[in-house]
């Protein structure tokens, strides 16, 4: 472990998102995480900076991929429909990004592509809104900052559940590199490509956990 | 030496027909009244790739705008020129 990650296990901005952590690390015993590998490549730990994806059926999303990867601390991309509320402060400490979808700013976009240059996760949900059906389509905002700052998007499917008692389980699919795909300089089409290839995969792990 | 309008115009386009090359509208019916979203197709995503690729071509870094802050190139153009003042 390096010595600035070494820093960073006991830095005081991450104490609301620790805190949120720890506390609700019980929830595990309930939601007793299932958490399934598609390819060895996927199974491998994410190392560094990483833009991870998942579908959105419902409001605890997020718990989920921090039960999917416990050992990593993640910032989420979060809209402005619930940033704006009183709750956003909160949120915001606990590592919560605001994103205005009508009218995206550069700031936003240039903390996003400074976290995941300094070896953040970013997790968030390229729908843009929670959608209980299959999933719709991706916004293409996560291609150009995997390009921008040079990180694989790792995607992930969270299976719906029927009951809230279910089992929460997850695949995760291989690590998709936008770089290597298309190089750091790609046309709209190939960013169009890149959204329309990530969400294929997205529904090809669907596929895997259909019963 | 300052760059004239013209100049900015002819760079921006360069820019924009390297990130769209198969679209006519850029290529050739590119005017300072085209707007991005409408007239050239572009969504939020596209228009933060350009102001990406602007901030490169020409050296300058953008204040904390919103996409929607550019409707048309002429727009684009008025700021790059007040940046580069």
């Amino acid at each position: 472990m390096s010595k600035s990650n070494k820093a960073s296990l006991l830095a005081l901005k991450n104490l609301p998102h620790d805190f949120v952590r720890v506390t609700g690390s019980p929830v595990a015993l309930w939601q007793r995480p299932r958490i399934l590998y598609d390819g060895t490549g996927a199974r491998r730990k994410i190392r560094g900076g990483a833009l991870l994806i998942a579908n959105h059926t419902g409001f605890f999303d997020p718990v989920y991929m921090m039960l999917a990867v416990p050992y990593r601390r993640q910032f989420f991309i979060v809209s402005e429909e619930v940033m704006d509320k009183p709750l956003g402060t909160l949120l915001r400490a606990c590592r919560c990004i605001r994103i205005d979808r009508q009218n995206p700013n550069l700031a936003t976009f240039r903390e996003i592509i400074a976290r995941l240059k300094s070896g953040e996760v970013i997790s968030m949900f390229p729908e843009g809104h929670i959608n209980r059906d299959a999933a719709g389509s991706f916004q293409s905002g996560m291609v150009l900052m995997a390009v921008r700052s040079g990180v694989p998007i790792v995607p992930m499917y969270i299976k719906p559940k029927q009951k809230p008692s279910d089992r929460l389980t997850v695949v995760l699919g291989e690590r998709v590199s936008v770089t290597e795909l298309y190089g750091d300089r790609p046309t709209f089409a190939q960013i169009d490509a890149a959204t329309r290839l990530l969400y294929e995969r997205e529904a090809k792990l669907a596929e895997l956990l259909r019963d | 030496m300052l760059m004239t309008r013209q100049e900015i115009f002819d760079k921006l386009k360069k820019l924009l027909v390297a990130a769209d090359s198969g679209n006519l509208a850029i290529t050739e019916n590119c005017t300072e009244q085209s707007r991005l979203r409408e007239d050239f197709g572009m969504n939020s995503v596209n228009i933060l790739y350009m102001v990406i690729a602007i901030e490169e071509a020409f050296g300058i870094v953008f204040d904390d705008v919103g996409v929607n802050a550019f409707a048309t190139v002429g727009e684009a153009i008025d700021y790059i020129e007040r940046k580069l003042r």
